[in-house]
Protein backbone atom coordinates (compact mmCIF):
# COMPACT_ATOMS: atom_id res chain seq x y z
CA UNK A 1 0.00 0.00 0.00
CA UNK A 2 0.76 3.53 -0.35
CA UNK A 3 0.15 7.03 0.08
CA UNK A 4 0.77 10.46 -1.59
CA UNK A 5 -0.55 13.63 0.10
CA UNK A 6 -0.05 17.15 -2.09
CA UNK A 7 2.78 15.41 -4.20
CA UNK A 8 4.69 17.91 -6.41
CA UNK A 9 7.51 17.16 -8.43
CA UNK A 10 9.62 18.88 -11.29
CA UNK A 11 12.20 17.65 -13.27
CA UNK A 12 14.83 19.75 -15.54
CA UNK A 13 17.86 20.62 -13.63
CA UNK A 14 17.75 24.43 -13.10
CA UNK A 15 15.03 25.04 -15.76
CA UNK A 16 12.52 22.70 -13.56
CA UNK A 17 9.17 21.38 -15.89
CA UNK A 18 6.28 20.46 -13.32
CA UNK A 19 5.62 17.27 -13.91
CA UNK A 20 3.33 16.30 -11.13
CA UNK A 21 1.12 18.63 -9.04
CA UNK A 22 -0.63 18.17 -5.92
CA UNK A 23 -1.16 14.76 -6.41
CA UNK A 24 -2.83 12.86 -3.11
CA UNK A 25 -3.63 9.01 -3.62
CA UNK A 26 -4.61 6.35 -0.46
CA UNK A 27 -3.78 2.40 -2.53
CA UNK A 28 -4.56 0.12 -0.43
CA UNK A 29 -2.87 -3.27 -0.10
CA UNK A 30 -3.74 -5.87 -2.54
CA UNK A 31 -5.66 -3.05 -4.67
CA UNK A 32 -4.69 -2.99 -8.54
CA UNK A 33 -4.59 0.43 -10.02
CA UNK A 34 -4.65 1.42 -13.94
CA UNK A 35 -2.78 4.76 -14.06
CA UNK A 36 -4.13 6.27 -16.95
CA UNK A 37 -3.50 9.40 -19.26
CA UNK A 38 -2.15 10.77 -22.42
CA UNK A 39 1.87 10.59 -23.10
CA UNK A 40 3.37 13.44 -20.94
CA UNK A 41 0.23 13.14 -18.41
CA UNK A 42 3.20 12.60 -15.62
CA UNK A 43 2.23 8.38 -15.01
CA UNK A 44 6.13 7.62 -15.81
CA UNK A 45 7.25 10.49 -13.27
CA UNK A 46 4.53 8.65 -10.92
CA UNK A 47 5.89 5.48 -11.06
CA UNK A 48 9.51 7.12 -10.37
CA UNK A 49 8.36 8.15 -7.03
CA UNK A 50 6.56 5.31 -6.18
CA UNK A 51 9.71 3.19 -7.26
CA UNK A 52 12.53 5.66 -5.36
CA UNK A 53 14.34 6.72 -8.31
CA UNK A 54 13.24 9.94 -7.94
CA UNK A 55 12.71 11.92 -5.00
CA UNK A 56 9.32 13.98 -4.54
CA UNK A 57 9.62 17.87 -4.91
CA UNK A 58 7.15 18.17 -1.70
CA UNK A 59 4.57 16.99 -0.23
CA UNK A 60 4.43 13.56 1.76
CA UNK A 61 5.09 9.82 0.54
CA UNK A 62 4.70 7.03 2.58
CA UNK A 63 5.17 3.52 0.70
CA UNK A 64 4.71 0.09 2.87
CA UNK A 65 4.46 2.28 5.81
CA UNK A 66 7.71 3.52 5.19
CA UNK A 67 7.88 7.68 5.29
CA UNK A 68 10.37 8.13 2.32
CA UNK A 69 11.18 11.61 2.12
CA UNK A 70 12.61 11.30 6.12
CA UNK A 71 13.86 7.49 5.81
CA UNK A 72 17.69 6.74 5.63
CA UNK A 73 19.55 5.24 2.68
CA UNK A 74 19.66 1.84 4.50
CA UNK A 75 16.16 1.70 4.62
CA UNK A 76 15.10 2.90 1.22
CA UNK A 77 17.61 -0.22 0.41
CA UNK A 78 15.86 -1.95 1.98
CA UNK A 79 12.26 -0.35 0.95
CA UNK A 80 13.17 -1.07 -2.89
CA UNK A 81 14.05 -4.79 -2.05
CA UNK A 82 9.89 -5.23 -1.56
CA UNK A 83 9.22 -3.35 -4.51
CA UNK A 84 9.36 -4.70 -8.19
CA UNK A 85 9.23 -2.53 -11.16
CA UNK A 86 8.80 -3.26 -14.85
CA UNK A 87 10.27 -0.43 -16.68
CA UNK A 88 9.24 0.62 -20.50
CA UNK A 89 12.99 -0.21 -21.55
CA UNK A 90 13.09 -2.85 -20.02
CA UNK A 91 16.77 -1.62 -18.41
CA UNK A 92 18.06 -5.75 -19.13
CA UNK A 93 21.69 -5.93 -18.28
CA UNK A 94 23.05 -6.65 -22.02
CA UNK A 95 26.25 -8.91 -20.55
CA UNK A 96 24.28 -10.87 -18.43
CA UNK A 97 22.37 -13.92 -19.66
CA UNK A 98 18.41 -14.24 -19.43
CA UNK A 99 18.91 -16.46 -16.30
CA UNK A 100 21.27 -14.21 -14.12
CA UNK A 101 19.14 -11.22 -15.26
CA UNK A 102 16.34 -12.60 -13.83
CA UNK A 103 18.31 -14.12 -11.17
CA UNK A 104 19.61 -10.71 -9.84
CA UNK A 105 17.28 -9.43 -7.42
CA UNK A 106 17.14 -12.51 -5.68
CA UNK A 107 21.15 -12.89 -5.40
CA UNK A 108 21.07 -9.13 -4.20
CA UNK A 109 19.00 -10.55 -1.56
CA UNK A 110 21.80 -12.98 -0.56
CA UNK A 111 19.24 -16.19 -1.70
CA UNK A 112 20.78 -19.70 -1.92
CA UNK A 113 22.42 -20.38 -5.23
CA UNK A 114 20.03 -23.76 -5.11
CA UNK A 115 16.98 -21.66 -3.98
CA UNK A 116 17.77 -18.58 -7.03
CA UNK A 117 17.91 -21.99 -9.87
CA UNK A 118 14.79 -23.33 -8.52
CA UNK A 119 12.87 -20.00 -8.53
CA UNK A 120 14.21 -18.58 -11.70
CA UNK A 121 13.52 -21.98 -13.67
CA UNK A 122 10.05 -21.92 -11.65
CA UNK A 123 9.20 -18.08 -13.28
CA UNK A 124 10.85 -18.71 -16.62
CA UNK A 125 8.42 -21.23 -17.51
CA UNK A 126 5.50 -19.48 -16.65
CA UNK A 127 6.40 -16.65 -18.79
CA UNK A 128 7.48 -19.30 -21.59
CA UNK A 129 10.98 -18.73 -21.87
CA UNK A 130 12.63 -21.43 -19.93
CA UNK A 131 14.03 -22.48 -23.14
CA UNK A 132 16.39 -18.95 -23.55
CA UNK A 133 17.80 -18.86 -20.27
CA UNK A 134 21.26 -18.92 -21.80
CA UNK A 135 20.61 -16.05 -23.94
CA UNK A 136 21.65 -12.52 -23.73
CA UNK A 137 19.04 -10.03 -23.51
CA UNK A 138 19.92 -8.54 -27.42
CA UNK A 139 19.18 -11.92 -28.93
CA UNK A 140 15.76 -11.78 -27.63
CA UNK A 141 12.62 -9.85 -29.45
CA UNK A 142 11.55 -6.84 -27.84
CA UNK A 143 8.45 -9.45 -26.83
CA UNK A 144 10.71 -11.83 -25.21
CA UNK A 145 12.65 -9.10 -23.26
CA UNK A 146 9.44 -7.41 -21.84
CA UNK A 147 8.58 -11.19 -20.52
CA UNK A 148 11.88 -11.08 -19.03
CA UNK A 149 11.05 -7.76 -17.40
CA UNK A 150 8.51 -8.78 -16.20
CA UNK A 151 10.56 -12.20 -14.33
CA UNK A 152 12.81 -10.00 -12.95
CA UNK A 153 10.09 -7.57 -11.52
CA UNK A 154 8.14 -10.65 -9.61
CA UNK A 155 10.49 -13.12 -9.16
CA UNK A 156 10.80 -11.84 -5.42
CA UNK A 157 6.94 -11.36 -4.86
CA UNK A 158 7.01 -7.76 -4.03
CA UNK A 159 4.60 -6.55 -1.98
CA UNK A 160 4.31 -3.48 -4.57
CA UNK A 161 4.62 -3.98 -8.36
CA UNK A 162 4.85 -1.16 -10.63
CA UNK A 163 4.70 -1.39 -14.21
CA UNK A 164 4.69 1.14 -17.06
CA UNK A 165 3.33 -0.19 -20.27
CA UNK A 166 4.03 -4.08 -19.57
CA UNK A 167 1.78 -5.64 -22.17
CA UNK A 168 2.98 -3.00 -25.33
CA UNK A 169 5.36 -5.87 -26.67
CA UNK A 170 3.38 -8.95 -25.95
CA UNK A 171 0.78 -10.22 -28.16
CA UNK A 172 -2.76 -10.77 -26.95
CA UNK A 173 -2.76 -14.15 -25.40
CA UNK A 174 0.24 -13.03 -23.86
CA UNK A 175 -1.02 -10.00 -22.73
CA UNK A 176 -3.82 -11.98 -21.49
CA UNK A 177 -1.40 -14.38 -19.02
CA UNK A 178 0.14 -11.47 -17.65
CA UNK A 179 -3.49 -9.53 -16.57
CA UNK A 180 -4.16 -12.72 -14.67
CA UNK A 181 -0.99 -13.06 -12.97
CA UNK A 182 -1.76 -9.59 -11.78
CA UNK A 183 -4.52 -10.21 -10.52
CA UNK A 184 -3.60 -13.19 -8.79
CA UNK A 185 -0.84 -11.51 -7.67
CA UNK A 186 -3.16 -8.62 -6.52
CA UNK A 187 -5.48 -11.84 -4.56
CA UNK A 188 -2.11 -12.78 -2.64
CA UNK A 189 -1.69 -9.33 -1.33
CA UNK A 190 0.29 -7.32 -3.72
CA UNK A 191 -0.78 -3.47 -4.32
CA UNK A 192 -0.65 -3.03 -8.30
CA UNK A 193 -0.03 -0.08 -10.71
CA UNK A 194 0.10 -0.45 -13.95
CA UNK A 195 0.68 2.29 -16.22
CA UNK A 196 -0.79 2.31 -19.79
CA UNK A 197 -2.45 4.20 -22.47
CA UNK A 198 -3.86 1.07 -24.35
CA UNK A 199 -7.27 1.95 -24.14
CA UNK A 200 -8.55 -1.66 -25.29
CA UNK A 201 -6.72 -3.54 -22.20
CA UNK A 202 -8.39 -1.70 -20.05
CA UNK A 203 -11.94 -1.81 -21.05
CA UNK A 204 -11.04 -5.79 -21.61
CA UNK A 205 -9.23 -6.14 -17.63
CA UNK A 206 -11.70 -3.22 -15.95
CA UNK A 207 -10.39 -2.21 -12.88
CA UNK A 208 -9.71 1.05 -10.70
CA UNK A 209 -7.83 3.72 -12.32
CA UNK A 210 -5.90 6.87 -11.41
CA UNK A 211 -5.97 9.15 -14.70
CA UNK A 212 -3.71 12.10 -14.97
CA UNK A 213 -3.21 14.98 -17.36
CA UNK A 214 -0.58 17.92 -17.55
CA UNK A 215 0.90 16.65 -14.14
CA UNK A 216 -2.75 17.03 -12.50
CA UNK A 217 -4.99 13.97 -10.75
CA UNK A 218 -8.15 14.20 -13.35
CA UNK A 219 -9.90 11.11 -10.92
CA UNK A 220 -9.41 8.61 -8.99
CA UNK A 221 -12.33 6.64 -9.59
CA UNK A 222 -12.78 2.61 -8.91
CA UNK B 1 20.25 -28.55 -10.19
CA UNK B 2 23.24 -26.73 -11.88
CA UNK B 3 24.77 -23.85 -9.75
CA UNK B 4 25.85 -21.18 -11.89
CA UNK B 5 28.16 -18.55 -12.29
CA UNK B 6 27.93 -15.57 -9.72
CA UNK B 7 27.25 -12.37 -11.66
CA UNK B 8 25.95 -9.13 -10.55
CA UNK B 9 26.15 -7.23 -13.35
CA UNK B 10 29.03 -4.71 -12.22
CA UNK B 11 31.18 -6.60 -14.44
CA UNK B 12 34.12 -5.11 -12.40
CA UNK B 13 36.42 -6.29 -14.77
CA UNK B 14 35.35 -4.57 -17.58
CA UNK B 15 34.81 -1.17 -15.06
CA UNK B 16 38.14 -1.58 -13.50
CA UNK B 17 41.04 -3.31 -15.85
CA UNK B 18 43.69 -4.63 -14.15
CA UNK B 19 46.69 -3.81 -16.44
CA UNK B 20 46.07 0.27 -15.84
CA UNK B 21 45.71 0.16 -12.07
CA UNK B 22 48.18 -1.94 -11.19
CA UNK B 23 51.01 -0.56 -13.12
CA UNK B 24 50.25 2.98 -11.80
CA UNK B 25 50.56 1.75 -7.98
CA UNK B 26 53.58 -0.60 -8.70
CA UNK B 27 54.93 2.95 -9.94
CA UNK B 28 54.02 4.68 -6.86
CA UNK B 29 54.76 2.58 -4.46
CA UNK B 30 58.65 2.02 -6.28
CA UNK B 31 58.93 6.27 -5.64
CA UNK B 32 57.51 5.71 -2.52
CA UNK B 33 59.89 3.18 -1.61
CA UNK B 34 62.85 4.98 -2.35
CA UNK B 35 61.70 7.82 -0.66
CA UNK B 36 61.03 6.12 2.80
CA UNK B 37 64.73 4.65 2.01
CA UNK B 38 66.34 7.39 2.02
CA UNK B 39 64.43 8.72 5.57
CA UNK B 40 65.57 5.61 7.05
CA UNK B 41 68.97 5.85 5.92
CA UNK B 42 69.21 9.67 7.55
CA UNK B 43 67.74 8.74 10.46
CA UNK B 44 70.76 6.10 10.97
CA UNK B 45 73.46 8.43 10.02
CA UNK B 46 71.57 10.66 12.41
CA UNK B 47 71.65 8.36 15.28
CA UNK B 48 75.24 7.60 14.14
CA UNK B 49 75.96 11.15 14.08
CA UNK B 50 74.56 12.37 17.08
CA UNK B 51 75.83 9.54 19.60
CA UNK B 52 79.30 9.31 17.91
CA UNK B 53 81.54 12.15 17.38
CA UNK B 54 79.23 14.43 19.82
CA UNK B 55 79.07 11.71 22.47
CA UNK B 56 83.27 12.49 23.25
CA UNK B 57 83.35 15.41 25.61
CA UNK B 58 86.65 16.75 26.67
CA UNK B 59 87.47 17.55 29.90
CA UNK B 60 90.52 19.38 31.66
CA UNK B 61 92.10 19.76 34.78
CA UNK B 62 94.79 22.96 35.09
CA UNK B 63 97.40 21.75 38.27
CA UNK B 64 96.09 18.13 38.15
CA UNK B 65 98.83 17.34 41.07
CA UNK B 66 97.65 20.05 43.36
CA UNK B 67 95.45 19.23 46.10
CA UNK B 68 92.13 18.98 45.86
CA UNK B 69 89.67 20.97 47.69
CA UNK B 70 88.86 17.34 50.02
CA UNK B 71 91.76 15.18 49.92
CA UNK B 72 94.14 14.05 47.42
CA UNK B 73 94.98 15.44 43.88
CA UNK B 74 92.91 17.73 41.79
CA UNK B 75 93.13 14.84 38.63
CA UNK B 76 92.38 12.02 41.49
CA UNK B 77 89.27 13.62 42.28
CA UNK B 78 88.20 14.40 39.18
CA UNK B 79 88.73 11.05 37.95
CA UNK B 80 86.66 9.40 40.72
CA UNK B 81 83.86 11.67 40.18
CA UNK B 82 83.78 10.58 36.65
CA UNK B 83 84.17 7.00 37.57
CA UNK B 84 81.60 6.75 39.50
CA UNK B 85 79.22 9.14 37.43
CA UNK B 86 76.23 7.44 35.85
CA UNK B 87 75.77 7.62 31.82
CA UNK B 88 80.02 7.68 31.62
CA UNK B 89 81.16 4.67 29.95
CA UNK B 90 84.64 5.42 29.65
CA UNK B 91 86.92 8.23 31.02
CA UNK B 92 90.36 7.92 29.61
CA UNK B 93 93.77 10.45 31.40
CA UNK B 94 95.44 11.09 27.94
CA UNK B 95 99.55 10.25 29.18
CA UNK B 96 101.80 12.66 28.74
CA UNK B 97 103.05 11.17 25.07
CA UNK B 98 99.11 11.32 23.95
CA UNK B 99 99.16 15.08 24.75
CA UNK B 100 102.35 16.00 23.71
CA UNK B 101 101.84 14.49 20.37
CA UNK B 102 98.29 16.23 20.37
CA UNK B 103 99.95 19.59 20.77
CA UNK B 104 103.00 18.93 19.10
CA UNK B 105 102.22 21.46 16.31
CA UNK B 106 101.68 24.26 18.37
CA UNK B 107 104.50 23.33 21.12
CA UNK B 108 106.79 23.35 18.73
CA UNK B 109 106.05 26.51 17.33
CA UNK B 110 106.74 28.07 20.53
CA UNK B 111 109.76 25.73 21.17
CA UNK B 112 109.08 25.40 24.92
CA UNK B 113 108.37 21.88 25.64
CA UNK B 114 108.35 22.61 29.42
CA UNK B 115 105.26 24.66 29.35
CA UNK B 116 102.71 23.28 32.36
CA UNK B 117 100.12 21.40 30.99
CA UNK B 118 96.23 20.14 32.07
CA UNK B 119 95.43 16.84 32.29
CA UNK B 120 92.96 16.11 29.75
CA UNK B 121 90.53 13.21 30.30
CA UNK B 122 88.60 12.15 26.82
CA UNK B 123 85.40 11.41 28.13
CA UNK B 124 82.85 8.80 26.54
CA UNK B 125 79.13 9.16 27.50
CA UNK B 126 76.28 6.37 26.48
CA UNK B 127 74.05 7.54 23.66
CA UNK B 128 71.26 9.81 23.83
CA UNK B 129 72.68 11.14 27.38
CA UNK B 130 74.54 14.17 28.41
CA UNK B 131 75.68 13.55 32.43
CA UNK B 132 78.26 16.86 32.16
CA UNK B 133 76.31 19.69 32.57
CA UNK B 134 74.96 19.16 36.20
CA UNK B 135 78.30 17.42 36.73
CA UNK B 136 80.66 21.03 36.40
CA UNK B 137 79.85 22.36 39.95
CA UNK B 138 81.03 19.86 41.81
CA UNK B 139 84.10 19.16 39.34
CA UNK B 140 84.81 23.44 39.81
CA UNK B 141 84.49 22.73 43.77
CA UNK B 142 87.08 20.61 44.04
CA UNK B 143 89.28 21.52 40.28
CA UNK B 144 89.12 25.29 40.24
CA UNK B 145 89.46 26.32 36.49
CA UNK B 146 88.32 23.10 35.54
CA UNK B 147 86.94 23.19 31.35
CA UNK B 148 84.01 21.47 30.19
CA UNK B 149 84.39 20.99 26.48
CA UNK B 150 81.39 19.18 24.66
CA UNK B 151 82.39 19.54 20.71
CA UNK B 152 78.46 19.43 19.55
CA UNK B 153 78.72 22.27 17.11
CA UNK B 154 79.62 19.76 14.04
CA UNK B 155 77.11 17.22 15.21
CA UNK B 156 74.14 19.33 15.94
CA UNK B 157 74.65 20.74 12.23
CA UNK B 158 75.10 16.87 10.94
CA UNK B 159 71.78 16.09 12.82
CA UNK B 160 69.91 19.31 11.43
CA UNK B 161 71.01 18.13 7.79
CA UNK B 162 69.75 14.77 8.87
CA UNK B 163 66.04 16.05 10.40
CA UNK B 164 65.94 17.91 7.08
CA UNK B 165 66.75 14.99 4.89
CA UNK B 166 64.34 13.35 6.69
CA UNK B 167 61.46 15.87 6.38
CA UNK B 168 62.22 15.97 2.70
CA UNK B 169 61.39 12.50 2.60
CA UNK B 170 58.92 12.70 4.55
CA UNK B 171 56.88 14.86 2.00
CA UNK B 172 58.07 12.91 -0.95
CA UNK B 173 55.98 10.12 0.91
CA UNK B 174 53.43 12.10 0.95
CA UNK B 175 53.23 13.46 -2.33
CA UNK B 176 53.31 9.95 -3.71
CA UNK B 177 50.75 8.95 -1.57
CA UNK B 178 48.27 11.86 -2.95
CA UNK B 179 48.98 11.22 -6.51
CA UNK B 180 48.41 7.43 -5.76
CA UNK B 181 45.01 8.58 -3.95
CA UNK B 182 44.11 10.67 -7.30
CA UNK B 183 45.26 8.17 -9.09
CA UNK B 184 42.68 5.80 -7.87
CA UNK B 185 39.96 7.80 -7.37
CA UNK B 186 40.54 8.75 -11.16
CA UNK B 187 40.18 5.25 -12.26
CA UNK B 188 37.05 4.18 -9.72
CA UNK B 189 35.33 7.25 -10.79
CA UNK B 190 36.11 6.19 -14.91
CA UNK B 191 34.99 2.82 -13.85
CA UNK B 192 31.23 3.75 -12.10
CA UNK B 193 30.80 6.14 -15.26
CA UNK B 194 31.54 3.16 -17.43
CA UNK B 195 29.09 0.92 -15.35
CA UNK B 196 26.35 3.36 -14.62
CA UNK B 197 23.57 1.87 -15.65
CA UNK B 198 23.95 -1.63 -14.45
CA UNK B 199 24.98 -0.16 -10.83
CA UNK B 200 21.85 2.24 -10.91
CA UNK B 201 19.78 -0.70 -12.31
CA UNK B 202 20.72 -2.62 -9.27
CA UNK B 203 20.69 0.10 -6.82
CA UNK B 204 17.18 0.35 -7.78
CA UNK B 205 16.68 -3.33 -6.92
CA UNK B 206 17.61 -3.01 -3.35
CA UNK B 207 21.60 -2.99 -3.49
CA UNK B 208 23.00 -0.62 -0.62
CA UNK B 209 25.71 1.32 -1.28
CA UNK B 210 27.98 -0.78 1.34
CA UNK B 211 27.45 -3.25 -1.31
CA UNK B 212 28.39 -1.50 -4.17
CA UNK B 213 31.47 0.23 -2.90
CA UNK B 214 32.25 -2.87 -0.68
CA UNK B 215 32.41 -4.84 -4.43
CA UNK B 216 34.44 -1.86 -6.43
CA UNK B 217 36.70 -1.50 -3.07
CA UNK B 218 37.64 -5.26 -3.14
CA UNK B 219 38.72 -4.99 -6.63
CA UNK B 220 40.84 -1.87 -6.17
CA UNK B 221 42.54 -3.36 -3.32
CA UNK B 222 43.41 -6.19 -4.73
CA UNK B 223 45.12 -4.28 -7.84
CA UNK B 224 46.48 -1.76 -5.57
CA UNK B 225 47.62 -4.68 -3.48
CA UNK B 226 49.25 -6.09 -6.90
CA UNK B 227 50.68 -2.93 -7.75
CA UNK B 228 52.47 -2.35 -4.55
CA UNK B 229 53.34 -6.25 -4.41
CA UNK B 230 55.23 -4.94 -8.11
CA UNK B 231 56.61 -1.67 -6.67
CA UNK B 232 58.56 -3.60 -3.82
CA UNK B 233 60.22 -5.87 -5.62
CA UNK B 234 61.29 -3.72 -8.71
CA UNK B 235 62.63 -1.12 -5.30
CA UNK B 236 64.59 -4.06 -3.89
CA UNK B 237 67.69 -3.94 -6.41
CA UNK B 238 68.39 -0.47 -6.64
CA UNK B 239 67.94 -0.45 -2.31
CA UNK B 240 69.98 -3.27 -2.52
CA UNK B 241 72.83 -1.28 -4.79
CA UNK B 242 72.02 1.55 -3.10
CA UNK B 243 73.00 -0.01 0.75
CA UNK B 244 75.71 -1.39 -0.60
CA UNK B 245 77.82 1.94 -1.70
CA UNK B 246 76.35 3.54 1.38
CA UNK B 247 77.99 1.11 3.69
CA UNK B 248 80.91 3.00 4.29
CA UNK B 249 78.98 5.34 6.11
CA UNK B 250 76.42 2.92 7.81
CA UNK B 251 78.54 0.47 8.81
CA UNK B 252 80.08 -0.15 12.32
CA UNK B 253 83.90 -1.18 11.82
CA UNK B 254 86.09 -1.21 8.84
CA UNK B 255 85.66 -4.39 7.97
CA UNK B 256 81.98 -4.72 7.36
CA UNK B 257 82.16 -1.89 4.74
CA UNK B 258 84.64 -3.79 2.63
CA UNK B 259 83.53 -7.04 3.30
CA UNK B 260 82.50 -9.01 -0.45
CA UNK B 261 79.32 -9.86 -0.45
CA UNK B 262 77.53 -13.27 -2.03
CA UNK B 263 74.61 -11.56 -4.27
CA UNK B 264 73.11 -15.15 -4.39
CA UNK B 265 72.35 -15.74 -0.74
CA UNK B 266 68.97 -13.77 0.17
CA UNK B 267 70.78 -13.70 3.73
CA UNK B 268 73.40 -11.49 2.85
CA UNK B 269 70.99 -9.04 1.77
CA UNK B 270 69.57 -8.66 5.17
CA UNK B 271 73.01 -7.94 6.51
CA UNK B 272 73.33 -4.84 3.71
CA UNK B 273 69.60 -3.54 3.97
CA UNK B 274 68.70 -2.12 7.16
CA UNK B 275 65.90 -3.79 8.77
CA UNK B 276 63.52 -1.23 9.16
CA UNK B 277 64.02 -0.71 5.10
CA UNK B 278 62.99 -4.71 4.90
CA UNK B 279 59.75 -4.36 7.00
CA UNK B 280 58.92 -1.19 5.28
CA UNK B 281 59.50 -3.16 2.03
CA UNK B 282 57.31 -6.15 2.96
CA UNK B 283 54.70 -3.17 4.85
CA UNK B 284 54.56 -1.73 1.28
CA UNK B 285 51.85 -4.01 -0.39
CA UNK B 286 49.42 -4.11 2.50
CA UNK B 287 49.58 -0.28 2.78
CA UNK B 288 49.39 0.43 -1.05
CA UNK B 289 46.27 -2.57 -0.72
CA UNK B 290 44.71 -0.50 2.13
CA UNK B 291 45.22 2.93 0.40
CA UNK B 292 43.31 1.78 -2.33
CA UNK B 293 40.55 0.14 -0.64
CA UNK B 294 39.80 2.89 1.81
CA UNK B 295 40.09 5.67 -1.56
CA UNK B 296 37.27 3.51 -3.39
CA UNK B 297 34.94 2.98 -0.69
CA UNK B 298 34.62 6.74 -0.11
CA UNK B 299 35.01 7.86 -3.58
CA UNK B 300 32.32 5.25 -4.47
CA UNK B 301 30.03 6.34 -1.77
CA UNK B 302 30.09 9.74 -2.73
CA UNK B 303 29.41 8.78 -6.10
CA UNK B 304 26.86 7.08 -4.93
CA UNK B 305 25.19 9.98 -3.18
CA UNK B 306 23.73 11.20 -6.77
CA UNK B 307 21.14 8.65 -6.35
CA UNK B 308 18.29 8.88 -4.71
Amino acid sequence: MFRLHDVSYAHGGSARVAALSHISLDVPQGEFRWLLGPSGAGKSSLLSILSLEVQASAGMVEILGVPVMQARRSNLARLRRRIGTVWQDFRLLPDLSVFDNVALPLRLQHRAEDEIAHEVHAIMKWVGLENRLDARPLQLSGGEQQRVAIARAVIYRPALLLADEPTNALDERQAGRLMAMFHRLAELGTTIVVATHNDAIVEKYPAPAIELAHGHMVRDYR
Amino acid sequence: MARRRYHDGLALHQALPGQFLPFLVAAMSFLAALALAGGIAAHGLSQRWTHGAGAVTTVQVPGPDDPAAGSGTRIAAVQDILAHTPGIITAHRLSDAELRSLLAPWIEQTGDASLPLPAVIEVHTAAGQDPMPPLLPRLEAIAPGVMVEHDSVWSDRLAALAASLQACALLAVLIVMTVAVCVVMAATRAGLQTRRQAIALIHSLGAMDSYIAGRFASRVGLLALVGGLGGSLAALPMLLAMSHLAAPFSAVTDAQATAPVDWRDPRAWADIVPHALLWMLLALPPAAGMTGWVTTQLTVRAWLRRLP
